[in-house]
Order: structure tokens, then sequence, then C-alpha cells
């Protein structure tokens, strides 16, 4: 089993930064996600990983052993890409024997293991196809039987699924982290989309702007995030301004919730809550008024607006809720919005206003 | 093609709305489109058929058009004015060196553009632009320019290269850079080169099996694309060829045209239906395995 570092690397294209002191651990057998959105650097990150990019300073180890200058085909490393990589004069089986080929491994080996390989993916049926003649399914399942075939060290997937409809997707989404788990390989799999990242990674890696802003499990990230962009980025969350109260406590709505953060009484601060960690009460006297209701299956997600827009950060506030709870909400009824009991602390998404008049070069702006 | 056949649907739907009761009219705007498209084929049709059934009546038929009477329609037909032009040794010696200068010019070009290609699409994609613009030079500078500039040139320090027929094949070569660059690099952009080539080298393979192994094997639609594309133009190509005083296919027929008016235009016409033939053929065979002809700028 393989352990990589990277560290402090910096990757530049001309002007933009693509990556910036970027530094991040891959454990043994462990599949991480690199989530971020669009032009976050985490497919820069991944090719310099694999090889493709050099970086202008920092270094990857692997094992301990630095291969930062080491070329992509002497990483021994295996790659699963975005858009179908398949050779297409090749049919199934042959595609996957490029790789022991290339190992120059003999051929009772590479027949042995080729079979396995169509087996553990159960493509034994598409074996002797050419590319064209499969779904895109089954093109990225031989893909990734193509790419662990070779016993890589480290397994890389780049955005694997995105070019799959949602049915395939998820059916391979789990399939990928079964097979991750068999053969023990660390992975690292980059991705924008984050219930897929969520769903399959044991770490997850959220960057924006070229840096790793948190790395932890999908429960970690979702419930302590270290900064208002990930607490953003992971789910959603509604602002709302919070005023401090004694022993360290915060009161937003009807609550007081602890936060990470000291207060100093009669402070204030905008504090982030999840949309299920709200409830919605009918009330002719409510603070709030429903602007809009979907139902998504079990959930239903009730989008309100506060009569005192003081309260709330955002124009609209969502809630997420059982929809069993809901059949008796309609669109227009006036609502009392409040926390729900169990909840007890809550995500600082700006600085209290006291510390941001002491640090007067970035102000926050809370109301 | 899509225009035409996507309109009848908006035409339709209204028309065929439940609310509304069956009519007969109710296709008329259908039939409207397909009459046009029809009446517009048929149209093009005449224009190319016209001229060429004239030509093989001129070449094959000896009754003067003057005499040509409703019961003279079907006689004094012959191929014989084919068999004489294709037994004329010269006509056959014109054809071998046009087919040679074609031979070499695509040889030229694919061993040049070929890995040029290559390297550009995946190590510097951003001088595919420059690359276009500068395969596209030679079609800027006329015939005639380009003749006297080199011949010039030329006739100073080497004239044995002006008096050899291949001091043709440069020309051809230059000539039919920009159809093989754009037919190669249609060909790498479809086949998603620099992909395929990451992946062979994520598995270990060398730059040198990458390219004969998965890169070479993937561009053979495109590679035919281009080696037909620049074999039509060499085989057509006439300025070059008459300003530098050679006798290709194509000066050949010019000049046996003055002689032999008819046997000229069979031989032409014995030309075009080769050529559709080649090109027909070669089109099936890539299909046959599941090449993309769309994708080869061909």
């Amino acid at each position: 089993m393989t352990r990589v570092v990277m560290s402090q690397i910096r990757k530049t294209f001309g002007e933009s930064i693509a990556l910036e002191d970027f530094s991040i651990i891959f454990e043994p057998g462990d599949l991480v996600c690199l989530l971020g959105p669009s032009g976050c650097g985490k497919t820069t990150a991944l090719r310099i990983l694999a090889g493709f990019e050099n970086a202008d300073s920092g270094s990857v180890t692997v094992n301990g052993e630095d291969i930062t200058r080491v070329p992509v085909s002497k990483r021994h490393f295996g790659m699963v890409f975005q858009d179908y990589s398949l050779f297409p004069n090749m049919t199934s089986r042959e595609n996957i024997d490029f790789g022991l080929k290339a190992q120059k491994r003999s051929s009772a080996q590479r027949t042995e293991i080729i079979d396995r390989m169509l087996f553990i993916t159960a493509l034994e049926d598409q074996a002797d196809k050419f590319p064209h003649q499969m779904s895109g399914g089954q093109k990225q399942r031989v893909a990734l039987a193509r790419a662990i075939a070779t016993e890589p060290n480290l397994l890389l997937l780049d955005e694997p699924l995105s070019a799959l409809d949602a049915k395939v997707r998820e059916s391979l989404r789990d399939e990928i982290r079964r097979l991750q788990k068999e053969i023990g390989v660390t992975t690292v799999f980059v991705t924008h989309d984050q219930d897929e990242a969520l769903a399959i990674a044991d770490q997850v890696g959220v960057m924006s702007r070229g840096r790793l802003e948190q790395i932890a499990s999908p429960r970690d990230l979702y419930e302590h995030p270290v900064n208002p962009f990930v607490a953003s980025f992971i789910g959603s969350i509604n602002r709302f301004v919070a005023i401090a109260g004694d022993q360290g406590m915060w009161g937003v709505l009807n609550r007081w919730v602890m936060s990470d953060r000291p207060s100093v009484l009669g402070d204030t601060a905008v504090l982030g809550i999840r949309p299920e960690e709200l409830a919605v009460d009918v009330a002719g006297d409510g603070n709030a008024r429903i602007t809009d209701i979907s139902f998504l299956g079990p959930v239903t997600r009730v989008s309100v607006e506060f009569a005192d827009h003081a309260t709330s950060q955002n124009p609209e506030v969502i809630a997420d809720l059982m929809s069993a709870e809901c059949a008796r909400l309609s669109v227009g009824d006036k609502v009392q919005v409040r926390v729900r009991d169990d909840v007890t602390s809550a995500i600082m998404m700006s600085k209290p206003e006291s510390e941001a008049f002491t640090e007067s070069e970035s102000i926050v702006h809370v109301n | 093609m899509t225009a035409t056949t996507a309109a009848p649907l908006p035409l339709q739907s209204p028309l065929e709305s439940p609310a509304s009761p069956p009519r007969n009219s109710s296709h008329k705007p259908v039939n409207l489109t397909r009459v046009f498209r029809w009446i517009y084929l048929t149209l093009l049709g005449i224009f190319f058929a016209v001229p060429m059934l004239a030509m093989a009546r001129f070449a094959f038929q000896s009754v003067p058009v003057a005499l040509l009477t409703p019961d003279k329609l079907f006689t004094g037909w012959s191929i014989e004015p084919l068999m004489n032009a294709l037994t004329d040794t010269q006509a056959l010696n014109a054809a071998r060196i046009s087919v040679t200068l074609a031979i070499l010019s695509i040889l030229i070009n694919l061993v040049l553009l070929i890995p040029l290609a290559i390297v550009t699409e995946i190590k510097a994609p951003k001088l595919r632009p420059v690359l276009t613009a500068v395969t596209l030079l030679p079609w800027v500078v006329p015939p005639i320019a380009l003749v006297v500039g080199v011949s010039a040139t030329f006739r100073a320090s080497a004239p044995w290269f002006l008096a050899s027929i291949y001091s043709l094949v440069p020309f051809y070569a230059l000539w039919a850079l920009p159809f093989t660059y754009r037919a190669l690099d249609a060909g790498l952009q479809a086949i998603n080169a620099k992909t395929l080539y990451e992946a062979a080298r994520s598995m270990g393979a060398s730059f040198t099996t990458t390219v004969f192994k998965v890169l070479l094997p993937n561009m053979r639609a495109s590679i035919v694309a281009a080696a037909t594309l620049t074999a039509a133009l060499v085989l057509g190509e006439f300025a070059f060829a008459s300003l530098l005083l050679k006798e290709t296919l194509p000066t050949y027929l010019v000049n046996f045209q003055r002689s032999d008016a008819r046997g000229g235009l069979a031989l032409a016409i014995f030309i075009l239906i080769l050529t559709a033939l080649v090109i027909g053929i070669s089109v099936r065979l890539m299909r046959k395995r599941g090449l993309n002809i769309s994708s080869t700028g061909l």
C-alpha cells in the first residue's frame, strides 16, 4: 500500500496561479476526493500527481521516495479520464492488455490478469467488443479495469463519471468504491459533484482558488467546516445575524447555540444554519412567509422570506422538512421559522463585529 | 438537409392537435417542402448531368448534332475513341508520371506532417491555429508567382532540378499542405489524441509505442483522407505542370484534345468515373472498418 505526499506545490500558467502552497497527504488505501468549483486547481493537482504537468516548486513523494521529476511512464500509476480514453482500435481485452504488455509480463500471466479484471468488473461478455460497440458506462468500466490491471501504486480518477447519465453514474460510483476497497489501492478521485464525493470518499479535500481549504471525512466536513467557503460549498446553508449572549453562546432566531469562536456580550456575527436544522410552523403572526415549496421525495424544500430582512442575510431562507410534515403548508402562508431544538452549535460565517472593527483592513459587513 | 427535414414539424403540429379534426389539407405544408426539395435536387442533378451526358454523346456517338434526329438516337455509338486514347503510349506515359508524382507528394506530405500534427496536438495545442494559417500560405501565393520565383532561383543555381519531372513534387507537396494538415488535424481531434496519448503513457508505454500502437492506427481514416485529397489534387493539377513544361496527365489531356477532340473527352469521362469509383470504394472500406469519415475533412 502506498502513501503519497504532495508538499508545498506551486503551479502557474502564465499569469494565473493554478496551485499555491498546496500540500496534501494520501494515506495508504484511502479514497480521497478532491472537490471544488471548476478552476480551483483540482485537475492541475491530479495532473501534477500523474506527471503530465511539472510543478514550479514543491515535491511529490511516494512512500518517502521523491518522484517530482520522474516521467509519467515510470510512475506506475493507473488513471481513468473524464472523456473516454479507450483505444478505439483495440477490443476491451486488448485495451486491458496494453499496460500489461508495457510491463513486459509473460503471456500466461497477462491472460490470467485480463480474465480476472473482466470478471471483477462483470465485463466478460464485452471482452471482444470494440469501444464503439459499448455504452458509456461499459467503456468507463473497461477504462477502470485497464487502470487497475497493472497493479498501480496509486489510482487517479479524473471526473470519470461526469460524462455518464445519472443512473449509470450512481451504480458505477458504488462499483468504483467496492473495487477500490477490494484491492486496497490508494485512490485520488477528482470531482466537482459533492454528492459523489460525500458518498464514496474516506477523505474529501475541498479546494478553492488553488488552495486546499480543508481535508476531512465527509461527516466532519459537513458538520465542522473550517471556514465559510467550505460551509457553503458542502451542502446548502442559511445565513442569520446572531447576537452574542453570555458564556460564549450566540442567539439565532429562537435558540442559543455554541460556535467555534468566543463571543463578547452584545457582539453580532453571521452564523450558518443548515436547511435541515430549521423548523417551520404555520402561524398567523409568524416571522416569515412561504415563497416556494418543492417536493424532493422524502424531503420537501420550503423557501421562505423573512418579514424583517435584518434577521436573515439571504433574501430567501430554505428549510428542508420531512415531506410528511409538510402537507399542511402552502405557498403564501405566514409561518414561524425557528431553529430546531436539537441544534446546539452553528458555523461562524463571518468574523464577529468586534473583531472586524479591530482588524480594520478586512471589515466583514454585518448589517 | 437538417433545415428541410426539421421544417415540417412546427408546420404540422398545430393542424394535428386533438382540437382540430383531421383534414386532407393537413399534409399540404409537408408536401410543399418535399416538392421543393425534389425540384431543387432535380435541377441540381440536371445542372451536373446534362454537360456530362452531352460530353459522353459527343465522345461516343459518331453522329453530328445537326444530323441527330429521334430515329438516329441509338445509332453510331462506339467506345472506339476511348480505346484509341487508351492505347496511345503517350497517354499511358503521362498517366504513369502523374501517378508517380501523386505517390511521391503523398509520401512527402505524410512524412512531414504526421509527426508535426501529432507533436502539435499533444505538446503545443496553442500552435494549431498558427499551423493552419501557415499551411494555407501556398494557396495565397498564385502558382505563376510560385513557379516564376522558384524557377528563377533554380535556373541560376541548379538547372538540372527544373529539367527533371520530379521538380513538380515539392510544388505539389506544398500545394497539398492545407488539405493534408486539416485532414490529419481533424483526425487527431476526433480520436481525442491527447487523452489517448496520456492514457497510454500512464500505463508505462514509451513515446514510440504510443505513436505506433495507439495514435497511428486510429488515424487511418484521416491518413487515407489526406492521401485521397492529395492524389485528387495532383492528378488534376494543370498550372504548375504547364508552366514548367512538363507532360502530366492533365497537360497531355489538353494537348491530346486539340488533335483528337472526341478521344480527349472520352478519356476525361473515363478518368472522372475512375476517380469517383476510387473515392467511393475507399469511403466504403473506411465505413466497413468503423472509421469515422465525417471527422476526416473528406
